[in-house]
């Protein structure tokens, strides 16, 4: 009796086990990890083989609790392949609330799509994806893949966290790789998080991290690399798309870049060598020289993203450019060099990350890095820097999206990290001159003169070129605080040597100042409203990151309607902090004219999260003293 | 809202055009043409089409029988940079099991005008990529060499498809002027198609009839045992071809305006679908004529009609499901909030289902179709008179004409003396006639179990309403501070579900005060935000300084607070599209302002009263002002869902008066 009393308990035990996985338990999951998370990472097992210097495997198995609707993102369950990537394996269960499984995803069942969708036009690189409708909340997916390649020149950074609302339980990593490919890694951000070295030898590394806490997003947060732990690893020795490198400096990485992507691609017909010498006639000057090159170039080509075989890295050839009138930004940087090298100047194909954030090349870690290519022109002991894939740019602009950062330089002798130019928070200008009058009903009407330069330019250059619904768009959004606000004429003038974009905008609008009884109430400042809206952040965690600095500076005569008179005018205002400087004053010139003037000044600059606080009230003071208002009153 | 009306007015205002003797070819490409620098009536213009030219037609081989193909000849000019987007060109096509389709790219050339003189460049296989999108779907591009401003393109491609259930969707506009469109189908007789025309312009049309001839060799196939040497011979088959051509010319580009519904809907174009299927000898099979043949034939598909009648996989559940409840009011709830907790959808459309009503019951997840014929066949079963509606999403257009595909959705009506009730069980917010607003596109189509049908309203009729009660008081350094309830309904309470799900409370409020002028938020509350009958109520306190302005000892107050619209939504000087939005609504305020002590009232706004003309909307201002009391009833309201571009001028400004009256400020002086 006993006896079949401890079997049928056992048998009900091992049925339990089978049915379903404790671990995959999505109740079972602490409250610590379940705020502000989405999701739960239960685990993330990244396990990196690197056989030799053209083969690496990785093998991935991921197992995501997915809280709510938000948190699908989290289960992040895709591989991409191509011609030398093969998928080998990749497989998903899903359990339920209990760890029942409740579906098994094989490999037939996962989406198979082209990546060539939005900005390419067309790429031969692939993804599988897995297409999971969830029936209930939460649920808990498994994820199996494993991936083989012969590129070996990138191994994936290690970011044991990667999202906001994204919990973490535990994240392993452990590469093994041979002695004698000079394996390297760097780590960053660890500072704040428990992450665990378990292995560090010659051929293996391990990382253990547990208990991530899920964080939320916060505005004007320094770019995500340097906030989210994370490793960077890489081999001396390694292999890509058919060529093998060896490198440990910089040096030698441009070396081996120059010689086995670059070299060959810079050829030109005979034809287009004559037109560019014709083009460039007795010029002696190098940048002039590349003046008349980039000009050339931005009315002969477009361009196109095309992402085929080695195209991914090697530019395609400079006759074929020349040919078919587009490329991508290697394909149209090479060939800008190969002109300039016709009319013997020196160029340099530059890789970099393009981002409006300011994202480097980290410099002190020799490896495949960056997102894009631009040319550097060498300028006395500067470069003078050209983005090869705009029709518009001016000679030498960089705009927000490659400017101060690490570069890499790559020359015939070898590579150099540089620092792209920089533009200083009191060069990006914006100087507004302009006029504006109130009629005695209080309908507005005004004109506007307003000059752009430094990093200011490239927001405004573009308006330049789009359609004039946009346009005026644009201006009812800019002057959203005056209502009714009608365009009557707009113009520009794009100033390419001096860099500076003009706009002259001719506005009206009914009503703009208000009654009430016999006061006739309006603000001053109509045409240069603080429109940062720094949110409250309740407990913020991040430091705060001005990316750039701004000076703005307006003059504005106002003329005053007749038959009232002026019962009150703002004070004269001025505020000082660490982030900048703002300054207005209101001068009466005679009984119907007034000058409104208004300087901002805006550092860029690195902050703590305590003192995101006090930036957001230095803005808001701001934005209270732009709504100052004058009253009028109408004469009896 | 009668929407058959506004249909005529909207797509039957035409414009009628000459006819054109003039020819266009490809390779024929003018210095003129080259030298034009902007386009002649519309100087933003960043491309043109300068012509496209479609032809469909069908060949026949003894192998494949009918072959339809479709052959379309483009001229594109670039004006502007903007416009090099233009020089490349997608064409998609199909690769799933059966009836494969292929295109063929040909005569791809770029012209520019270098010194006088035109210089071509050829489009080479290096410019041309073929892809595969998925498993049902590729895609042909190219991308044209050479392109610079002023260039001229040209391409040709050719598509051979067997699926002619229905002929490309012409499109005689586009996003840039359209100098000439024409589209010539010709139509063996064997085969008729209903032509569905849409837009604001009229193509002409000319139709004549010919007689064709097709040659074919013809070999029989061998009998078992027989050797397989028989010759071929050659037939005739001789038909009658229905040709016909629609041509429009100057069409100006097609611009984006807010708060349309979709774009497409108004944009020229025309499709064609086929109704009828005559081969000699055989019986005729019509597949859509009208109304009441289309939606039998869907009725009759095996993966509609037989999936509507399938039985015996849920009755046992609903009992449970419907167990102690009475009214069929609280049966249609139960049933509704039953299918949409068990069954989730995959987020795929359709009117058809993709593996069974069975299955997705099986797999607690389904398409539309199976949700809701699911729901259908449930509420069918315990007795009620339900149905299936067919819907055309707002993503796929308006459903103007008889047609199979001009429908992508299907939701389930109930037949009740008051009325029908609609449901989707597809949308986990959704309730009795609240839909999800991508299903609230003008008209569906109700089908009867004897496959008859009926035309559906599916606007909104009720207003859904948002509620506001708030009492605030000012202190003397104008600091407000107080507290207040807001109760959504219908429309607004879906909307609001679909805002807040998932969303943690922290972050919630966070956003919440941000929005309003950086109110900070306490107490905050929420109930019913699960039961779904009920409408959804958010109670809290708040405290903010950023409402009021002290000016020489004066304070200037909003009575309104964060709920004041400060701008117009109306900012474009006319309007050619219906302002949509989406189901009628009243938004109302009640607010109780207590002044600080030592102050008192200088001024008030004055009470207004704004009624749109047509019974449209209106707008309710009421204020009043007793010892340290102020008292407001603000009230806005727009009567139905749709309002049409006539009436644009008149809303611009009854919302201008609105928007005016709703900033207006209280001014508090010292006693």
């Amino acid at each position: 009796m006993i006896f079949k009393y401890v079997s049928f308990l056992f048998l009900f035990f091992t049925s339990f086990i089978f049915a379903q996985k404790i671990e995959y338990n999505s109740l079972n999951i602490s409250d610590s990890l379940k705020e502000n998370a989405n999701a739960v990472v239960r685990l993330n097992q990244i396990d990196i083989a690197i056989a030799s210097q053209r083969s690496m495997s990785i093998t991935t198995k991921r197992v995501v609790s997915v809280l709510n609707e938000k948190g699908l993102s989290a289960i992040d369950a895709i591989e991409s392949y191509d011609k030398r990537t093969n998928i080998r394996n990749i497989e998903a269960t899903v359990y339920d609330i209990l760890g029942k499984e409740i579906k098994k995803i094989k490999r037939k069942d996962f989406k198979d799509q082209s990546s060539g969708e939005g900005g390419t036009l067309f790429s031969d690189n692939r993804y599988l994806y897995l297409d999971y409708t969830p029936v209930q909340y939460p649920f808990t997916v498994v994820f199996d893949s494993e991936i083989e390649t012969s590129t070996t020149a990138f191994i994936p950074k290690w970011y044991p966290s990667s999202d906001y609302f994204v919990s973490v339980e535990k994240s392993i990593l452990n590469v093994k790789y041979p002695d004698n490919l000079g394996f390297k890694k760097m780590e960053f951000n660890f500072s704040n998080s428990k992450i665990d070295k378990t292995i560090d030898t010659t051929t293996q590394l391990s990382y253990t991290a547990t208990n991530i806490l899920a964080q939320k997003q916060e505005d004007y947060s320094p770019v995500y690399n340097s906030i989210f732990p994370n490793v960077m690893m890489g081999l001396e020795l390694f292999h890509l798309e058919g060529v093998d490198g060896n490198a440990k400096t910089w040096k030698e990485f441009g070396q081996w870049y120059s010689d086995k992507i670059l070299s060959g691609t810079t050829d030109l017909p005979d034809e287009t060598k004559m037109k560019v010498k014709a083009l460039v006639g007795d010029e002696k000057d190098p940048i002039k020289k590349a003046k008349l090159i980039y000009n050339f170039v931005q009315q002969k080509v477009r361009y196109i993203s095309i992402q085929v075989g080695i195209g991914g890295w090697k530019p395609m050839l400079a006759t074929d450019v020349d040919r078919l009138g587009y490329g991508d930004c290697k394909a149209l940087t090479n060939y800008t060099k190969a002109l300039l090298d016709v009319v013997n100047v020196p160029s340099y194909y530059t890789i970099l990350y393009g981002d409006r954030k300011k994202l480097s090349i980290q410099s002190d870690f020799v490896s495949m890095q960056g997102n894009h290519v631009i040319l550097s022109i060498p300028n006395g002991n500067n470069y003078t820097w050209l983005e090869c894939t705009s029709q518009d740019d001016p000679f030498g602009y960089q705009g927000t999206f490659t400017d101060d950062r690490e570069v890499l330089v790559i020359k015939p002798d070898g590579g150099e990290i540089v620092r792209t130019k920089v533009y200083e928070d009191n060069g990006n200008t914006q100087i507004s001159k302009g006029t504006y009058t109130l009629s005695a009903n209080g309908d507005f009407s005004g004109k506007i003169t307003i000059a752009s330069e430094g990093s200011q330019y490239s927001q405004k250059a573009v308006i330049e070129n789009v359609q004039p619904t946009e346009k005026e768009a644009h201006y009812k959004e800019y002057w959203d605080n005056i209502n009714n606000l009608k365009i009557n004429k707009i113009s520009f003038s794009n100033d390419k040597d001096k860099i500076r974009l003009t706009e002259n905008v001719e506005i009206n609008a009914a009503n703009y100042g208000n009654f009430l009884a016999n006061k006739l109430i309006f603000v001053v400042n109509a045409f240069n409203q603080t429109n940062a809206n720094i949110k409250r952040i309740r407990n913020r965690k991040n430091p705060l990151e001005i990316q750039r600095g701004f000076l703005d500076e307006d003059e504005i005569t106002i003329t005053l309607p007749s038959g009232f008179s002026t019962e009150f005018l703002p004070d004269n205002y001025e505020l000082n902090s660490k982030f900048g400087e703002y300054k207005t004053e209101v001068v009466k010139r005679d009984a119907s004219n007034l000058v409104y003037k208004r300087t901002l000044f805006v550092k860029k600059g690195l902050y703590s999260n305590k003192e995101y606080d006090e930036y957001r009230l230095f803005i808001e003071q701001i934005s209270k003293n732009d709504n100052a208002k004058i009253i009028l009153t109408q004469n009896q | 809202m009668k929407c058959s009306q506004l249909l005529i007015i909207l797509f039957f205002t035409l414009f009628f055009f000459k006819g054109n003797a003039q020819e266009f070819k490809l390779g024929k490409v003018s210095v003129e043409e080259l030298q034009e620098k902007n386009h002649p009536t519309d100087s933003t213009a960043v491309a043109a089409i300068l012509f496209e030219k479609g032809v469909v037609d069908f060949e026949y081989s003894q192998n494949d029988g009918f072959v339809m193909i479709t052959e379309v000849t483009t001229r594109i000019k670039i004006y502007k940079k903007e416009g090099y987007d233009w020089a490349n060109k997608a064409v998609r096509y199909y690769i799933g099991s059966n009836a494969k389709e292929t295109v063929f790219i040909s005569d791809a050339i770029t012209y520019n005008l270098i010194n006088g003189k035109i210089e071509k460049t050829k489009l080479k296989s290096d410019g041309e990529f073929d892809e595969k999108v998925n498993k049902y779907w590729g895609r042909k591009k190219i991308t044209m060499p050479n392109v610079k401003v002023g260039s001229v393109v040209e391409f040709k491609y050719r598509m051979r498809s067997s699926r002619f259930s229905e002929l490309t969707e012409w499109s005689f506009q586009s996003s840039i002027p359209v100098n000439f469109s024409e589209f010539k189908t010709f139509i063996p007789e064997y085969f008729v198609y209903n032509p569905n025309l849409k837009g604001f312009i009229s193509p002409k049309i000319t139709t004549e009839k010919h007689n064709k001839i097709i040659s074919y060799s013809y070999r029989p196939e061998a009998e078992p045992g027989e050797s397989t040497t028989s010759s071929s011979s050659q037939e005739k088959l001789e038909f009658s071809e229905t040709r016909t051509a629609y041509l429009a010319e100057n069409l100006p580009a097609m611009k984006e305006e807010a708060y349309v519904n979709n774009i497409a809907n108004y944009s020229t174009s025309i499709s064609h679908e086929l109704s009828v299927v005559r081969f000699p000898n055989q019986p005729y099979k019509t597949l859509s004529t009208d109304w009441a043949s289309v939606t039998k034939t869907i009725y009759d598909y095996d993966d509609f009609g037989p999936e509507l009648n399938k039985t015996g996989y849920f009755e046992e559940d609903l009992k449970l499901v419907i167990a102690g409840l009475n009214t069929p009011e609280e049966k249609i709830t139960a049933i509704l909030n039953y299918v949409k907790t068990t069954v989730k959808w995959n987020d795929y459309y359709g009117y058809s289902c993709n593996d069974g009503v069975k299955k997705a019951y099986k797999d607690k997840t389904g398409n539309v179709a199976e949700i809701n014929l699911m729901l259908t066949a449930m509420l069918r079963h315990i007795g009620l008179t339900a149905n299936p509606v067919l819907v055309s999403t707002r993503s796929n257009g308006i459903a103007l004409f008889p047609n199979r595909t001009a429908f992508n959705y299907v939701i389930a009506a109930v037949e009740m003396a008051n009325g029908l009730v609609l449901l989707d069980a597809s949308d986990r917010f959704s309730t009795p006639n609240v839909l999800p607003l991508r299903a609230l596109n003008w008209v569906g189509r109700l089908i009867r179990k004897d496959g008859t049908s009926i035309e559906v309203d599916l606007m909104p009729k009720a207003s859904s309403n948002d509620v506001v009660v708030m009492n605030y008081e000012i202190d003397a350094n104008g600091k407000v501070s107080g507290d207040l309830k807001r109760q959504r309904t219908d429309y607004n309470a879906m909307i609001f579900r679909e805002k807040v799900v998932d969303v943690k409370e922290d972050i919630y409020l966070e956003k919440l005060e941000n929005e309003n002028n950086k109110i900070e938020i306490n107490e905050y509350s929420r109930t019913s935000e699960k039961d779904l009958k009920a409408p959804i109520v958010e109670m809290f306190s708040y405290s903010g300084s950023n409402f009021s302005e002290i000016i020489a000892g004066s304070i200037y107050i909003n009575p309104m607070l964060f709920f004041a619209v400060e701008q117009n939504p109306f900012k474009q000087e006319n309007r050619e599209y219906p302002i949509d939005y989406g189901f009628p609504f009243i938004d109302r305020y009640s607010i109780a302002i207590k002044i600080p002590a030592g102050y008192k009232v200088e001024t008030i706004p004055t009470p207004l009263l704004l009624n749109m003309q047509d019974n449209l909307g209106s707008f309710k201002f009421m204020i009043n002002a007793s010892g340290n009391l102020i008292q407001l009833v603000i009230a806005h309201q727009i009567n139905t869902p749709i309002i049409t571009p006539e009436y644009y001028p008149m809303l611009k400004e009854f919302y201008q008066k609105m928007i005016e009256k709703q900033n207006e400020k209280i001014v508090l002086i010292k006693v």
